[in-house]
């Protein structure tokens, strides 16, 4: 009996620890502050680790590489910028104990990230208590929805859902099937997109769900071909986006597939392999730079980005760079015109009109705290394991 | 039906390799009664390897051996360094050791692998589909490699000097120390074979499921729940515990909700420890190994 004892406290103490090691500390940081003298803050939190790493370290390299260009050329005003990057581990809590971090102790002008929608829920009411500007780099439209401190640069998945939405008219799909990321990024999907079909008379029969760290999708994947809609969508990020398509693929599943901007990185076409020919996604320019016209606002800056991160770090950026690309720069581009006042600071962002970043062409408003309207994706398949422009989206 | 069975053959497909790690947590339990949180760790490092291995120019089965032979050195190195030195071998304090070699595993391979996940490449083989499910030629060699590892094990620890020497240890280890039996050598045998298993786990798991720095965790924990399924002393109980509940959770995530997927192995565990801690799948007298 004894050992049985003994041999149930193992276990669960065993259980316990194996789960504990999953929220384990890191991180640590800077010192001091200090407001009109020394340097200027600029204070990041992305998702480096854990389920978001293929967003956050490509958003890492690129705030890593301008904060040297910005203090190469002489920094803001004269003053050195200070860039401090705290990785969340794609957690919320850790966003919220990084942004918290970054806000009391390190006392940043302005702050970013994070690269997620979860995270970034968990940083709004931190940055909006403390009255700091933060620019998210992630998706949901609900990061900035009625508030007054908080912007964000990813194009809003209305902005995608929109897309999703005129493709299927110009197709004829009337039935849709969602396949999405049970966490903050999918979260609101399905509403806004049923909310978006109904004029259409476009319906949205199924929804199934997969946790961002998941790896067999053999059961939603069934329950989609089961329901038999005209097109489905597969709503994630990598690696579980692309483990998702091959799944799609293997189960033979006819029905075009759409996938979200989620997907706008090498990594993703790494892992889907063979498997994503054929998709179909809206997507930032930054995928299709090279096949877009001549004439298109956002070639120069988006080419000029690329050399500069290809030479930098020998790969290409992906759009989640463009995401941090647009935030860093809109962040500067505000701290050099309005200085560190956070109340100016935040007025000269949500002012902000005609900036043309990576995302797409930036019009800020009062209303609108993403400033991006549909036309900043363009429609985009993949051929050979690469991406090809379909429908550039300006008209 | 169909559905029924493409879920089943999912479920049995990620159960195999819960069993491989499942087989690794009883081998160093039996003889040792050490839980080694670190088993986990064994499989993403030794898929890391073997697609670092692949993208280095060598040929599949070269980097799979390559893999294997490196963690299975870890796994020696981990018991001489960690397990062996220490004079009074709890299972408490196994756990904490070993949990502090998972979090240096995890922190080296986040450093050398960076944080995203990748696949190896696939094995040689077609995919095909029978009575309307479509199976991964990958999904094979995992069942075929579990099948391969279980009862090259069995047969190990029943038909050989070595194995049953184990087998002493686990049950008398004072009297197998009288017979002239090491017990330092079957710790350290012990850990072998759950490296060696565990990286056989991590090569055939990687093309369909990915490796990343952090992945063995996730399996770690389904492998020692299938392991817990056999009472810890069951290579048979492991491997059947962890094709159920492989099948029981792709069950649960199709037909209840996907979300209650990683659920299962937590219900599966409390359940098991209250009601019947000498494991499912295993005899009421419970006889080692």
């Amino acid at each position: 009996m004894r050992r049985i004892i003994t041999f149930r406290l193992a276990a669960l103490v065993a259980a316990t620890a194996l789960t504990l090691t999953a929220c384990a500390e890191s991180e640590s940081g800077g010192e001091s502050g200090g407001d009109d003298s020394g340097p200027i803050k600029i204070g990041a939190v992305l998702d480096i680790t854990g389920a978001g790493a293929s967003l956050g370290v490509p958003e890492r390299q690129t705030l890593e590489m301008l904060a040297q260009q910005v203090n190469d050329d002489g920094g803001i005003g004269g003053r050195e910028l200070e860039l401090i990057i705290e990785d969340n581990q794609s957690t919320e809590d850790g966003a919220a104990k990084a942004a918290t971090k970054l806000i009391n102790e390190d006392q940043v002008d302005i702050l970013l990230g994070a690269s997620r929608s979860g995270p970034s829920f968990a940083m709004r009411p931190i940055a909006e208590d403390a009255e700091i500007p933060m620019i998210s780099l992630a998706a949901n439209v609900q990061i900035v929805d009625g508030s007054e401190w908080v912007f964000k640069t990813a194009q809003n998945d209305s902005v995608v859902l929109e897309n999703i939405i005129d493709l299927a008219v110009e197709e004829g799909w009337q039935t849709l099937s969602l396949i999405r990321d049970s966490s903050g990024y999918g979260e609101g999907v399905q509403e806004a997109l049923a909310e978006l079909g109904e004029p259409e008379g476009i319906e949205v029969v199924t929804t199934e769900k997969f946790a961002p760290d998941a790896s067999d999708f053999t059961a939603q994947m069934v329950n989609v071909r089961e329901a038999g809609a005209d097109a489905n969508i597969i709503w994630g990020i990598p690696p579980a986006a692309a483990l998702a398509q091959q799944a799609y693929r293997q189960l033979n599943i006819d029905a075009p597939v759409i996938q979200s901007h989620g997907i706008g990185n090498q990594v993703f076409l790494d892992t889907a392999g063979q498997s994503a020919d054929g998709l179909l996604a809206p997507l930032g320019r930054l995928l299709v730079a090279d096949q877009l016209p001549d004439d298109d606002p956002q070639k120069p800056v988006i080419e000029e980005f690329m050399a500069d991160f290809e030479e930098e770090y020998g790969e290409q950026p992906s759009t989640f760079a463009g995401h941090a690309w647009d935030g860093f720069t809109i962040a500067v581009q505000a701290l050099e015109e309005a200085g560190t006042d956070p109340q100016e600071l935040r007025d000269y962002i949500e002012n902000l009109e005609g900036f043309v970043g990576i995302s797409g062409v930036f019009n800020f408003s009062a209303e609108d705290h993403s400033g991006l309207d549909k036309t900043a994706l363009a429609i985009v398949t993949v051929e050979n394991g690469e991406w090809k422009l379909v429908d550039d989206n300006r008209d | 039906m169909t559905d029924f069975l493409q879920l089943a053959f999912a479920g049995l497909s990620v159960g195999a390799v819960y069993a491989l790690i499942g087989i690794g947590f009883v081998a160093i339990f039996t003889v040792s009664e050490v839980i080694n949180l670190a088993q986990g760790e064994f499989a993403a490092l030794s898929g890391l390897i073997a697609i670092s291995a692949v993208a280095s120019g060598l040929p599949l089965p070269v980097a799979v051996l390559v893999a294997v032979a490196s963690v299975a050195v870890v796994a020696l190195l981990m018991e001489r360094l960690t397990i062996a030195p220490v004079k009074r071998m709890t299972t408490l304090t196994s756990i904490i050791l070993t949990l502090g070699v998972s979090t240096a595993l995890k922190a080296v391979m986040l450093i050398v692998w960076g944080p995203n996940s990748q696949g190896l490449e696939a094995f040689p083989g077609e995919n095909v589909t029978v009575l309307g499910v479509s199976i991964r030629s990958q999904e094979l060699w995992i069942l075929g490699i579990t099948a391969v590892v279980a009862v090259a094990v069995i047969w190990f620890y029943e038909q050989t000097g070595w194995g049953k020497a184990l087998k002493a240890c686990a049950e008398q280890p004072t009297a197998a120390r009288l017979v002239g039996i090491s017990l330092a050598r079957a710790s350290m045998l012990s850990f072998l074979i759950a490296g060696v298993t565990g990286a056989i786990a991590g090569v055939a798991a990687s093309p369909v499921y990915f490796t990343s720095w952090d992945s063995g965790l996730a399996i770690g924990l389904k492998g020692f729940v299938a392991a817990t399924l056999g009472g810890l002393v069951s290579v048979r109980g492991a491997v059947l515990g962890g094709l159920a509940l492989g099948v029981l959770e792709s069950l649960v995530a199709g037909y209840v909700d996907t979300g209650l997927r990683d659920a299962v192995a937590f219900v599966v565990l409390v359940v098991v420890l209250v009601v019947r801690p000498s494991g499912v799948f295993t005899r009421q007298a419970v006889a080692r190994v």
